[in-house]
């Protein structure tokens, strides 16, 4: 017996239910498009829903915010590497698109004086204004109003439990062009594929970390699967070498690892890192990139200096013993990153959390900066400098953590959730347009390839289990090419990359239909398989250290160098890897940011040399005056720029 | 009775192909002093001697909702819930099972589909009152599901597995209502920017889905500590009386 293959027809089908996907869906929807959403977690269940809930916000803090300051402020933040036209739309359509989530129930409070969205007080993330919005419930608020987006409205129909396999494209046609004519879902809940026939696909399935599990915060559904599926289609990925590491994320207990315990500069003033024998590793940590900091973690574990679980020692007594700053430090350590101090203290126990003992940490993966090329309307596109949809996918759309080329080496906290409901929106009007005005009979012939390769997995006979080759995978990625790289490494991944696809033949399918885990897990680690490579071939062409990973085996990439993309693609069984030139932000803007770095750890070391009981003095002020009337720390945000201040790259 | 204090021994309820099996599964622990949390425990099972072993996870932090099982016959979110030797993992009792400890989330969400009564204001600058915000605190966890016996109405008052014949079709949304589609209704007469009418046609769905049942029930609990009673299911009986 084999599965049931189900055939629908819609006009546009969205893949994934977060902030993305959801924003996407509804816009489609809008347009009067009858649409299909579908999502392998159950509705809503997203990133979008665990994160901090902070999104930028343009003039939400002042009235300055003009649309080419914030744009600047992302591009020089990705290290250029972002597309001016995507920073240009994302600047210009931040606040209408946030109002979407408002329209579905998110509730922020209000500036009664200015009536508007009420930003946070202090300019965040390496943010050059404040822009950032906080929410009661975090991303909680985000999930519900994304799942209210797509409940109610009756003709956008949606499958949870449902797994996007592969998009069906067409390549027949004489100018040899990719069209996309629908996909392949595996509906786990009736235990049926569908064969969907679609003009229009919005790719909203969200990142990649769960490569490198349990190293990451993020959902376990991060399997890549957004960047795997797009390139069996052919399409170009871009910057997929950009990994956002957070450094000091935990190493145990199990159930804890990975979760953020803190960023650079909650370390503080007197915060180091040791190695297992109780070695400074590196000092200054507050001014200290994440990759800098990563680097000398990872560094301390290959010299087999490493901690127990892997990492190093996050060493913050220093700032804690000083009789007068340091009730000071703890209250800015408890505020300003609480849901991570939160996770240090239950996982790391009671006299962690008094910072009398060093907390135990390890880099995690956070957030893939590259993805799916696109344009501004989100829509896939090749060739040359921006890309032209000419040389994309007709059809192929991405939206969220799932497309690049916006925020290049770095983001900027709080950009995502703004980034899912602008690009959302904009991919979901396009596609729908898309496909209203291409209405065209699709023959059900191309899709028997797709459907005989699915469904002659079930029952396929072998002695391994996904399992087994996926934990294999993602120690591996860690190792390779995860926050430390080198061209040696990269190359030992491509030979296991190569040696774990041939077993794939070898894993063993029962031959039910029903919620088939065997089956998912295949289909997942296939995706992640597809995604360590796009790493790799695209960390490979980037031979130097710019962004959050760090090249051990080749020099720092300048801010004053020449900025470059990497581009990557499939043709039947090669792969294609190039380098796009970007534009340079003026070199008087650069070089103002770099004074301003060298200034501030000049006077890192000026404070570090005092005298105790001066630097103790020194201390108590700086923290008074950080702390502002109410005594209470700034929040900063897991991944932003002042979470690590060596990053600010904003003048 | 296991006496090893490096191991726990743990009753994994799975189901596979509908047929269910106790699987007895040691959990060696990292640390003598580890208290696992039941993901845990089933992450270890699936990298060792179960490796096709089914169950949700997401964030691993309480947030995502997704993780929901029953820890000796009481629900409770994987990721954060300790287990001791002897206790017994399975899928909640309260939606029908998939396999293992996969349920059937789908006909909770699905009752609400085209339920149209938020955001008719047009200014979006207003305020939200406290208690629309404790109720957003809601993960979807579906915990609230157990012993509600107007959830229970979809299943002839009964649990799922004790109907597996006559299970009504998620992929219609269930007929009748639970807590959690009772918060989103007195979520949405929260909202400032929800209407008159928009009210009357959240009470009306509270009625419709069963709200009578909720007149002689102890009243609900939540997984994560909102307070349903009074800031859900008061509420909507108060607005609701005179068509009760
Ligand atoms: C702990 C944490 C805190 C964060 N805090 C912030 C913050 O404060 N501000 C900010 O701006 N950003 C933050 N981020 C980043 C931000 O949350 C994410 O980048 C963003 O939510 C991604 O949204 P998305 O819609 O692209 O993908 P997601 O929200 O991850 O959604 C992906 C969806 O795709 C589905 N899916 C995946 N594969 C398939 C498939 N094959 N078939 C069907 N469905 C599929 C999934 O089920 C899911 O529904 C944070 C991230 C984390 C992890
Ligand atoms: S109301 Fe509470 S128990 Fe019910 S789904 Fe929401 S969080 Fe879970
Ligand atoms: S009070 Fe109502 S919703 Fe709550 S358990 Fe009882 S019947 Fe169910
Ligand atoms: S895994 Fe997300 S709530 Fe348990």
């Amino acid at each position: 017996m084999s599965i049931e293959i189900k055939w629908v027809s819609y006009d546009v089908v969205v893949v994934g239910s977060g902030g993305a996907g959801a924003q996407a869906a509804s816009a489609a929807s809008e347009q009067g498009a009858r649409v299909l959403l579908v999502s392998k977690d159950p509705l809503g269940a997203s990133d979008t829903k665990i994160s901090e809930g902070l999104a930028t916000v343009r003039e939400s803090g002042s009235d300055d915010d003009i649309e080419e300051v914030l744009s600047e402020n992302v591009k020089l933040a990705g290290g250029d590497l972002p597309i001016k036209k995507l920073t240009d739309t994302f600047s210009k359509y931040s606040k209408e698109a946030y109002d979407k989530y408002r329209e579905n129930g998110l509730r922020p409070s209000i500036n009664k004086a200015k009536n508007r969205p009420q930003s946070l007080p202090l300019a965040m993330g390496g943010h050059n204004r404040n822009r950032s919005v906080g929410h009661e419930n975090h991303g909680v608020a985000f999930g519900h109003a994304n799942w209210d987006a797509i409940i109610k409205e009756k003709n956008i129909d949606y499958l949870e439990d449902a797994w996007f396999l592969d998009l069906v494209v067409d390549k027949s046609s004489e100018d040899s062009k990719s069209i996309i004519v629908g996909g392949l879902v595996y509906d786990a809940s009736k235990g049926v594929i569908l064969a969907i026939k679609t003009p229009s696909v919005i790719i909203a399935a969200g990142g990649l970390s769960t490569l490198f599990f349990p190293k990451t915060d993020t959902m376990r559904g991060n399997t890549g699967d957004s960047y795997a599926v797009a390139l069996r289609a052919g399409a170009d990925l871009v910057d997929m070498e950009q990994l956002q590491f957070l450094p000091f994320c935990l190493a145990s207990p199990p159930s804890y690892e990975g979760l953020l315990a803190g960023e650079p500069s909650t370390a503080s003033y007197l915060g180091v890192l040791r190695d297992k024998n109780g070695k400074i590793i590196l000092n200054g940590v507050h001014l200290r990139t994440r990759a800098a900091c990563s680097e000398a973690i990872m560094r301390a574990v290959e010299d087999g200096r490493g901690s127990p679980n892997g990492g190093a020692f996050l060493d913050m007594t220093a700032n804690k013993e000083l009789p007068k700053s340091g009730p000071y430090f703890m209250k800015y350590l408890q505020d300003s990153l609480p849901t991570a101090y939160i996770n240090a203290r239950q996982a790391l126990g009671k006299e962690a959390a008094k910072v009398e003992t060093a907390w135990e940490v390890r880099p995690g993966a956070h957030y893939m900066m590259g993805g799916i090329r696109v344009n501004d309307e989100g829509q896939s596109v090749g060739g040359e400098h921006e890309g032209s949809v000419k040389y994309g996918i007709t059809g192929l759309y991405a939206a969220g953590q799932a497309m690049g080329g916006l925020f290049g080496a770095n983001r900027l906290g709080s950009t995502s959730l703004t980034e899912l409901a602008v690009f959302g929106n904009r991919s979901g009007i396009a596609a729908a347009k898309h496909a209203l005005n291409n209405k065209f009979k699709v023959s059900q012939v191309i899709f028997d390839k797709y459907i005989n390769e699915y469904s002659k997995l079930f029952g396929q006979k072998g002695t391994i289990s996904s399992n087994s080759l996926r934990e294999l995978l993602q120690k591996e990625s860690w190792k390779n090419i995860g926050p430390v790289r080198t061209a040696e490494g990269i190359e030992k991944m491509e030979i296991l990359i190569k040696d774990i696809k041939s077993k794939l033949t070898n894993i063993s399918i029962p031959n039910y239909f029903l919620w088939n885990q065997s089956f998912l897990d295949y289909v997942e680690l296939k995706n992640m398989l597809f995604s360590a490579q796009l790493i790799g071939l695209a960390a490979k062409e980037r031979n130097g250290s710019i962004g959050g990973h760090v090249r051990l085996d080749a020099k720092n990439i300048s801010i004053f160098s020449k900025p470059y993309s990497t581009v990557v693609n499939k043709n039947n069984n090669s792969y294609l890897v190039k380098k796009l030139n970007r534009t340079r932000t003026p070199l008087k803007n650069l070089i103002y940011y770099k004074i301003l770095e060298k200034k501030r750890l000049f006077e890192a070391r000026i404070l570090s040399v005092l005298p105790r009981s001066m630097k103790d003095k020194k201390l108590e002020k700086k923290y008074k005056d950080i702390m502002s009337a109410n005594g209470k720390a700034p929040e900063i945000m897991p991944g932003g720029t002042d979470g690590a201040i060596g990053e600010t790259t904003s003048p | 009775m296991n006496k090893n204090i490096h191991s726990i021994e743990v009753n994994i309820v799975t189901v596979r192909d509908g047929e269910e099996k106790v699987v007895t599964y040691t959990y060696n622990k990292r640390e003598e002093k580890e208290k696992p949390m039941a993901l845990d425990v089933l992450m270890q099972a699936q990298s060792s001697v179960i490796p096709d072993l089914a169950f949700r996870f997401g964030c691993r932090a309480r947030n995502c909702g997704v993780c929901t099982i029953d820890i000796n016959d009481r629900p409770r979110v994987a990721c954060r819930a300790r287990v001791k030797n002897g206790d017994k993992l399975s899928a909640i009792a309260t939606l029908p099972v998939l396999s293992d400890l996969v349920v059937r989330r789908d006909g909770i969400a699905r009752q609400m589909r085209g339920l149209k009564t938020s955001a008719q204001g047009n200014d979006l600058n207003v305020e939200a009152p406290e208690v629309y915000h404790d109720l957003t605190a809601c993960i979807e966890c579906y915990a609230c599901l157990d012993k509600c016996p107007m959830h229970s109405r979809n299943f002839e008052d009964k649990l799922p597995g004790e109907v597996k014949d006559s299970l009504p079709n998620a992929s219609e949304g269930y007929i009748h209502g639970n807590p959690f589609s009772l918060l989103k209704l007195e979520r949405l007469r929260n909202d400032p920017l929800t209407s008159e009418q928009g009210k009357n046609i959240a009470i009306k769905k509270a009625i419709d889905l069963g709200l009578d049942a909720c007149l002689d029930c102890p009243g609900c609990k939540c997984g994560v500590g909102i307070d349903l009673k009074n800031k859900v299911i008061k509420p909507l009986l108060e607005a609701a009386k005179n068509n009760l």
